[in-house]
């Protein structure tokens, strides 16, 4: 899976708190219906603050189409929507209870502190 | 974002990208927040990317150069070889002859050695690529064979002609 490097962060943004693994989010986009391009980056940015660049989301879209973890629909005008598949929900529903229990496990450490 | 601007940033991806996803990424683009630093940003960001595509393309699915097209086929080195050697063949012929000229020399020097282990070390390469791809993909290995060919007869070529 590509780097997140290229992560374009909002001005408002300081480039710290904000979670930016770009298929991830494309993908959590994705999850409560299909979006197209421009709708993804607006949906990601509400959801965790990151803005991403369309570089950024074209390459993450391009290796989740190949993976076979998000699929495109019939294209409207010049934009092309997407869905999540089946095997993209099983590896989003996974990957985020990872990062659940990643996050109490951190904050339990927190806690004496 | 300015569609000339947008049309040439896509232009920096991979041809199978842009063949995929080249046209809904240019409305991606168009659609954008205006401003020049915006645009700046943007163009930065897809640049960076087209980069990242280029050194490590999206393999998988319909990304895939198809195996048995030409340009697939031309780049295997079964297909290389053959007339890597006869140029290199061609090269020795053509730099002895400009040393030394194209009398006849009474006996076999270096180049020609050279020249005759590069002629047939490369026949075994040949016939592998030919028993390989011929019945697998019948016209595009012919293609590659006559451009060996080719490379061989250009090769073989100034030693009949000056007699060598």
């Amino acid at each position: 899976m590509r780097s997140t490097r290229n992560v374009v962060v909002t001005e408002s943004g300081n480039g710290m708190g904000h979670y930016s693994d770009p298929p991830l989010l494309v993908l959590a986009s994705l999850a409560n219906g299909p979006k197209h391009g421009h709708a993804m980056i607006e949906d990601i940015e509400r959801l965790c603050g990151t803005r991403l660049g369309p570089g950024t989301l074209y390459g993450a879209i391009a290796r989740l189409e190949q993976q076979g973890w998000i699929e495109p629909l019939p294209p409207e005008e010049r934009r092309r929507p997407y869905r999540i598949t089946a095997d993209g929900l099983r590896f989003l529903r996974a990957k985020l209870t990872t990062l659940h229990q990643f996050a109490e496990a951190g904050l339990q450490r927190l806690e004496p502190l | 974002m300015n569609p000339v601007l947008a049309h040439l940033l896509i232009r920096l991806y991979p041809r199978p990208w842009r063949e995929r996803y080249g046209a809904e990424f240019e409305g991606l683009l168009l659609d954008g927040e205006g401003g020049l630093c915006n645009s700046l940003r943007e163009g930065a960001n897809v640049v960076w990317s087209a980069v990242c595509e280029r050194i490590s393309p999206t393999q998988g699915g319909n990304m895939d150069r198809d195996p048995l097209s030409f340009g697939a086929m031309v780049r295997r080195p079964s297909a290389l070889v053959p007339p890597a050697m006869s140029l290199t063949a061609l090269a020795i012929v053509m730099g002895h002859i400009a040393m030394y000229g194209h009398a006849r020399e009474a006996d076999e020097g270096a180049a020609a050695h050279l020249w005759q282990i590069l002629m047939a070390g490369q026949l075994p390469v040949l016939a592998f690529f030919a028993i390989k791809w011929l019945r697998r993909a019948p016209k595009q290995a012919l293609s590659v064979l006559a451009l060996q060919a080719g490379a061989v007869f250009a090769s073989m070529a100034p030693v009949f002609y000056f007699n060598l």
